[in-house]
């Protein structure tokens, strides 16, 4: 146990640095977007707890609503890791706007399918 | 076919062999419109010496009394053929020649059969010999006792050969569901023949029971052996013995209709006819003889005991016999059924599961003394079955109050998806039986037919769509912030 | 008869040219595809070598090269579908087999009610009388497909018959399908050897026998599927795009909508994405494309109604959620690790990844064992232990088409493909690259699945042709580059490269043929020709790079390129014999060759569904072991109580309880499923060994399978074991219904001759089989098909045996009570 104390008293101190990197590191624009990101898992935890609390009656809606947070998500995490200027080596082809235009893309195909899911 | 089989007899016999052939085609032709109290037709063909038909002349002056055209053949004429081309060419057969032992060929078993499935009724009168008949009875599930036993009974005592005995007819040996062929005879019937004992068959149903004192024994041996014979039986607790009440001298049985499946013609009685056999230990019941012969009984009066002479009630006996064979009585028919969902009019070509259904059947009944059908509203026991595989629904279905011959019911179809069918099965001894078949497939709600919109959902409802807003808001803001940064880049 | 044969002579005679001129369409397009490669360097490659070069400008040399691709292309669409059309030509314009059937009605449905009709289509006459969803138990991709077609057709007033559409889906495909392995391999090499693998897919054999015109099944359309959702994949992954993780994910959704192998593609990417993981090639691309493709995609996935909640339920699916978790936390631990020193991230890695591990299986655990997430299922097990299914589920092993593989059938649907295919994957660990390593474990994959089941050997024919294109254009780059290896400047090095570069090519001359190691040096050398010289052409400026290493001399170049060369040629002969003789055959239609060699058709199956649909009331129901359920509801269009969809193994069960018992068994079961008529299939007479009498043992199993008291197999084999049906046969096999309707009057046909069943060269015993509860109602001219109708119920009640004993005149023993009676003497 004592290891394991001590490592998560280091983890803590890890954990603030780390808070303190970020504030310090990241552009507002991907502050902006970590917040969208932070909206969204937010609103899966509160589904996500609905479902395994209350009822999962019309699974078929419980799906559409998480997986749209969910999908939301990931498409938002890669347009963050796209327009990552750290990220700029490894998305030859893919500018910003190219990025900001894919993420739409898949935003109203998810949408899409959301919506025809849950009615 | 005819002309050529004409040619081969006598000029005489074919000019009256065309003659009848005419006659019973026009007979049979205008059946239509000839009144008989008959449900399938008036023709009837008596297979009986010519020489004996004086012996029955009021059985058979009452038939045609009735209605019915009667043609009288002999066993060993070649014609009038029982089948034509596959068609029977009598609507009834009455076998009156018990004693013959030597048929033409067309009277066999076979074809007594094969009469049967084309719709034609049968009374069929055992003799004490074997003949062809004797063959046939184990197929209808009878019984026989051994050639040359007829029923005797050595009571009520009387000046009468003990094979000659006075039948009564007890209303209350016949079960509530069953037809009570003999109930307007109130006399006592005069028998002599073979009695017969019924295997469990349930298209069999005995119509006169032989008396409970009665035996069947062959008594041209000493009666002093008939005796030993008898406290021997009685030993052995009548085991093997052919005695009592259990045998019939009468028995009704009603064909059996095939099928069933619902598929194209067999949906409903289809091309299937009913028909009716009555099987009689000896043709005598129907006989001039019995007919008149008074019977003699003791009467207990105040005075002590006194002798009273009474008509036989082999008279009406012998047409209520015909007169069931005949269907005249007892007969049943499905008229109309109808389905549809609750609070609609018309059937749908499917039913959905879950559905509340209506189901509605007219039935009439053959009344003989107008000839016309009529609605019948006293089935008491009617059922409806739905059914796949294994019925999933069985109702009852009671007669509609004010509706003279409708029955109805409403239940509700199964949660299960498959093709159903409404099945009426009614068999009742001495009815007709009904049998009707509807396929109708019972499908699972359409994909619009589920209850869209649940309250329990609508914390995902939001979740999606506070997703999709929130999705926009990002978008504007996002597109706002670079046209931002590019202007700041310009500027720079 | 002879209307027939003039007929199909006729239309033969008119077709003759149509199979010569598809013939040389194959053959041409070939060789314009073999000359590609050969031809650039020739005209317009020699850049370094030849002064021609310098007046072209470089956009004529790329518009020349995409145009002359064009033309290769539009070849080789033209051989593909023309080779798939040897079915019409030689036949007619039929739906073949079983199971198109089944596609064909649904589609006839849906072209006619339109699409909300279709999805809530009750069918009452297929397993009648449980019906069958079939909108909610079909994968309706293929049906739509055709759907949208015809209604796009008669938008613009082209009064197509659907018929003809289904008849030609699946050629037209298979261009398409030609087309997404170009794709796929252009990412994975060049557009040469993308030209070489479309060339392959589209007429190796492999895939013809899924796709031949009138095989209107779900892979017709599946492969395309399959082949453009990788393509898609890769390209999502190549460039870290959403766009084509997007595209990927609507792909797959089309491919879910059109068939159950989707689970292949389900799988596939995630263990994809897992080892490319595994090897520490986790990137921003590999997340982006994962991520939006699974997440979209298992969405879209489960709007088709077959398929449902699947996705997150069972354990099939698992396995791409699991990696799609993984990838979060990989992710998130990049991001935190960008923010942090390595020390610290260290810990926090350790005590993140031990706790979430533990959640993770945990919850694996618990939901397996709650049964929120369904276990694998049957057919999942049997691709494990091909023994499993004989064991548990006859009914799966009972299908031809899942019968392990036998071998001479990799080389006669692959030919020389299968002998370059190990090649191409060797080549694919050279550079390695995460496209590559995706064709390796596709590879992998698909070729144990192919050995297991014959019909996954249809997955496994598009990787062949990929990695055979890649394995021999790169063979032909290396020894078609006219450009001799420059001298080198440097003596040392001249001495060693010519003695490498002969060593090369004799190496690479075994390699090919072998398949063993490639020569690394020679092939790394000549990189593409095709990019190549679009590059060469577009720097011409730059001076010409000089080669190290190459082949020297005409002589040794030669005999490799012809060799080459007449491997393609047979093989291109090898594909048009195999698809005009083995493939062809629709199975509706039966073709045999009378003595002198004419072709004589055998069409018994269609005349006896025309009896069927002309002679029995609209809604009977008719009996049939479950193979041609399809087609009696396809042609005869009557009812069936079982059919090749097998989803009631009980019902199915029923079926061979009822063939496999005595007709007075039989019989209640019969009359219970308001059976009208009953159909089998006999070959004994004409030699068609694919009859019920060999198909019987798999019934009587699956009988065994719901009543092992009542139907036991050892009972249908002599006491020595054998399968009989001549007088030795066991007495269960001889009063069985199937036996009886079989060879009921068989021996009649031979008169006083021996009766000969020519299927297992058995003598038939000269008193056959007699019939009491079903009667003889039609037999087809060979006696193929038989049919049977079940007889109402005896109007007197009786057993129909006895009631038939009767009508013949045989007298009934005299009743029982007799013999208690005492003789009253």
């Amino acid at each position: 146990m004592a290891p394991k104390s001590a490592s998560s008293i280091k983890s803590t101190s890890a954990v603030q640095t780390l808070f303190d990197a970020y504030t310090s590191q990241t552009s507002s624009r991907l502050k902006f977007i970590d917040a969208f990101l932070v909206f969204l898992i937010l609103s899966g935890v509160l589904q996500f707890s609905y479902c395994v609390l209350v009822t999962n009656f019309p699974f078929n809606a419980f799906l559409g609503g998480f997986s749209s947070t969910v999908g939301q998500f990931v498409l938002t995490a890669s347009l963050r890791s796209q327009v990552n200027p750290e990220n700029k080596g490894v998305y030859k082809e893919v500018s910003r706007e190219r990025a900001f235009a894919d993420f739409v893309f898949g935003s109203i195909v998810l949408h899409f399918f959301v919506y025809n899911f849950l009615g | 076919m005819r002309a050529t089989r004409s040619l081969s007899g006598t000029t005489v016999s074919s000019i009256f062999t065309l003659l009848l052939v005419l006659c019973i085609t026009l007979a049979f032709g205008s059946s239509a419109t000839a009144k008989s109290a008959s449900s399938t037709g008036d023709s009837v063909l008596v297979i009986l010496d010519s020489a004996k038909k004086v012996d029955y002349s009021i059985f058979l002056q009452g038939l045609e009394a009735k209605g019915y055209t009667v043609t009288v053949r002999s066993p060993r004429d070649e014609s009038p053929l029982l089948i034509e081309d596959g068609l029977p060419n009598f609507s009834h057969v009455v076998f009156l020649a018990s004693d013959t032992k030597n048929f033409a060929k067309d009277i066999s078993p076979q074809t007594l059969v094969e009469l049967l499935t084309l719709g034609t009724n049968l009374v069929l009168t055992l003799g004490l010999k074997q003949n062809l008949l004797t063959s046939l009875a184990p197929e209808f599930s009878l019984l026989l006792p051994p050639p040359a036993t007829p029923l005797v009974s050595f009571f009520p005592e009387r000046s009468d050969s003990p094979s000659v005995i006075p039948i009564a007819f007890d209303t209350k040996s016949v079960p509530n569901d069953t037809f009570s062929v003999l109930s307007q005879v109130e006399n006592k019937i005069w028998f002599s023949g073979t009695p017969f004992a019924l295997s469990a068959n349930p298209l069999l149903f005995p119509i006169l029971h032989a008396p409970a004192e009665s035996f069947a024994a062959d008594l041209s041996d000493s009666p002093g052996l008939v005796a030993d014979a008898l406290a021997d039986a009685a030993e052995k607790g009548g085991e093997g013995f052919w005695a009592g009440s259990t045998l019939s001298v009468v028995a009704g049985f009603q064909t059996l209709i095939g099928g069933g499946t619902g598929h194209g013609n067999d949906a409903g009685p289809g091309e299937d006819k009913q028909s009716r056999v009555v099987w009689v230990g000896g043709p005598s019941l129907f006989s001039d003889e019995f007919a008149t012969k008074k019977v003699v009984e003791k009467v207990e009066t105040e005075r002590g005991k006194s002798v009273v002479e009474k008509p036989s009630g082999n008279e009406q006996a012998a047409m209520d016999i015909a007169g069931w064979a005949f269907q005249e009585h007892g007969v049943l028919r499905i008229d109309e059924v109808k389905h549809h969902k609750v609070n609609q009019t018309d059937a749908p070509e499917t039913y959905t599961t879950n559905d509340e259904i209506v189901y509605t059947v007219k039935i009439s009944s053959f009344n003989p003394t107008t000839g016309k059908w009529e609605r019948y509203s006293d089935l008491k026991d009617l059922q409806l079955e739905f059914t796949m595989l294994d019925p999933h629904v069985r109702t009852a279905l009671p007669a509609v109050r004010g509706q003279k011959g409708v029955y109805s019911t409403t239940f509700r179809a199964p949660d299960r998806h498959g093709v159903f069918k409404f099945v009426i099965n009614y068999k009742r001894k001495g009815f007709s039986h009904l049998l009707h078949t509807l396929i109708v497939p019972v499908v699972p709600p359409r994909h619009d037919g589920y209850p869209r919109f649940l309250s329990a959902a609508w914390p995902y409802y939001i979740g999606a769509i506070s997703t999709s807003v929130g999705f926009l808001l990002f978008s504007a803001i996002y597109l706002a912030g670079e046209v931002k940064e590019e202007k700041k880049s310009k500027k720079e | 008869m002879a209307i027939h044969t003039q007929v199909w002579r006729a239309v033969y005679g008119k077709s003759a040219d149509a199979i010569e001129k598809s013939v040389e369409n194959v053959d041409e397009s070939i060789r314009a595809i073999i000359c590609i490669p050969r031809l650039f360097p020739f005209t317009f490659g020699h850049v370094d070598g030849l002064p021609l070069s310098n007046n072209v400008s470089p956009t004529t040399v790329a518009n020349t090269a995409s145009l002359l691709r064009i033309v290769a292309f539009g070849l080789i669409s033209a051989a593909a579908i023309a080779s798939r059309l040897f079915a019409v030509i030689n036949f007619e314009s039929i739906i073949h087999e079983f199971d198109p059937w089944f596609n064909y009605r649904a589609t006839r449905v849906l072209a006619a009610k339109g699409f909300y009709e279709f999805w809530n289509w009750f069918d009452p006459t297929a397993w009648y009388p449980l019906g069958r969803v079939v909108g909610g138990t079909v994968y309706p991709g293929l049906m739509a497909t055709s759907g949208v077609i015809y209604n796009f057709l008669h938008y613009f007033n082209l009064p197509v018959d659907i018929r003809n559409i289904c008849v030609l889906l699946a050629p037209g495909f298979s261009a398409l399908t030609a087309w997404a392995t170009y794709m796929f391999t252009t990412e994975m090499k060049d557009s040469s050897a993308g030209l070489l693998a479309a060339a392959f897919i589209g007429i190796v054999p492999g895939y013809i026998s899924r796709s031949v015109a009138g095989s209107y099944d779900n892979e017709a359309i599946a492969i395309f599927l399959l082949m453009i959702t990788f393509y898609l994949w890769i390209a999502a992954l190549k460039q870290g795009s959403a766009l084509y993780g997007t595209l990927a994910a609507v792909f797959y959704f089309y491919m879910v909508a059109a068939w159950g192998g989707y689970a292949f593609i389900t799988n596939m990417i995630p263990v994809h994405a897992l080892v490319l993981l595994l090897m520490g090639r986790f990137s921003g691309r590999l997340y982006v494309a994962y991520c939006s493709w699974y997440a979209i995609g298992t969405l879209s996935s489960m709007q088709v109604p077959f398929v449902g909640f699947q996705p997150v339920r069972t354990s099939e699916h698992m396995g791409a959620l699991g990696v799609f978790g993984l990838l979060q936390i990989v992710a998130f631990a990049s991001l935190v690790r960008s923010h942090l020193s390595s020390k610290q991230f260290q810990d926090l890695l350790t005590v993140s990844v031990i706790s979430m591990g533990l959640l993770g299986a945990g919850a694996f655990i618990v939901m397996t064992y709650k049964g929120w997430i369904a276990p694998w299922t049957g057919r999942f097990y049997s691709l494990w232990d091909t023994g499993y299914a004989k064991k548990y589920i006859p009914i799966i092993a009972s299908v031809s088409e899942h019968q392990p593989t036998a071998w001479p059938s990799f080389f006669m649907d692959l030919q020389f493909l299968i002998f370059l295919f190990p090649a191409g994957v060797v080549l694919c660990f050279r550079d390695l690259r995460d496209e590559h390593v995706f064709v390796i474990i596709y590879a992998v994959v698909a070729s144990y699945f192919a050995g297991v089941m014959v019909r996954l050997m249809l997955t496994l024919t598009p990787v062949v042709c990929v990695s055979a294109a890649v394995a021999l254009s790169t063979l032909l780059d290396i020894y078609v580059d006219v450009a001799e290896p420059a001298v080198p400047e440097n003596e040392n090095s001249s001495a060693n490269g010519t003695g490498a570069a002969t060593a090369d090519a004799k190496k690479a001359k075994k390699n090919a043929a072998v398949g063993s190691q490639a020569g690394p040096n020679a092939a790394a050398a000549a990189s593409s020709t095709l990019s190549d010289i679009v590059n060469a052409a577009k720097s011409s400026s730059k001076s010409s790079p000089s080669k190290q290493k190459g082949i020297w001399g005409a002589d040794a170049r030669l005999v490799i390129i012809l060799n080459a060369i007449g491997m393609l040629v047979y093989f291109v002969f090898h594909c048009t014999w195999v698809t005009a003789n083995a493939y062809s055959s629709p199975s509706v239609v039966l073709a045999s060759s009378n003595p002198d060699g004419s072709q004589h058709l055998i069409d018994d199956y269609r005349e006896a569904y025309y009896w069927l649909r002309m002679n029995t009331p609209q809604d009977a129901v008719v009996m049939s072991w479950w193979d041609y359920g399809y087609q009696i509801a396809g042609m005869a269009d009557r009812g069936t109580l079982v059919d090749n969809n097998t989803w009631n193994n009980t019902h199915i069960a029923t079926v061979g309880k009822a063939m496999s018992s005595p007709e007075e068994i039989a019989y209640p079961i019969l009359r219970q499923h308001d059976v009208d008529y009953v159909l089998v299939i006999f070959g004994g007479l004409l030699g068609y060994s694919g009859d019920d009498i060999n198909k019987f043992l798999w019934m009587v199993r699956i009988a065994q399978g719901v009543w092992p008291d009542e139907i036991q197999e050892p009972n249908y084999f002599t006491p020595t074991g054998e399968y009989r049906v001549d007088e030795r046969a066991s007495d269960a096999m001889k009063n069985s219904l199937m036996y009886k309707m079989s060879y009921y009057r068989f021996a009649e046909l031979y008169g006083n001759g021996n009766a000969i069943d020519r299927v297992r060269n058995q003598n038939i015993p000269k008193i056959g089989p007699t019939l009491d509860y079903v009667e003889e109602a039609f037999t087809s001219e060979n006696w193929i098909v038989r049919i049977f109708k079940v007889r109402k119920e005896d109007p007197l009640g009786r057993d129909l045996k006895s009631a038939n004993a009767f009508a013949q005149g045989k007298k009934r023993k005299r009743s029982k009570p007799v013999s208690r009676r005492r003789a009253v003497v």
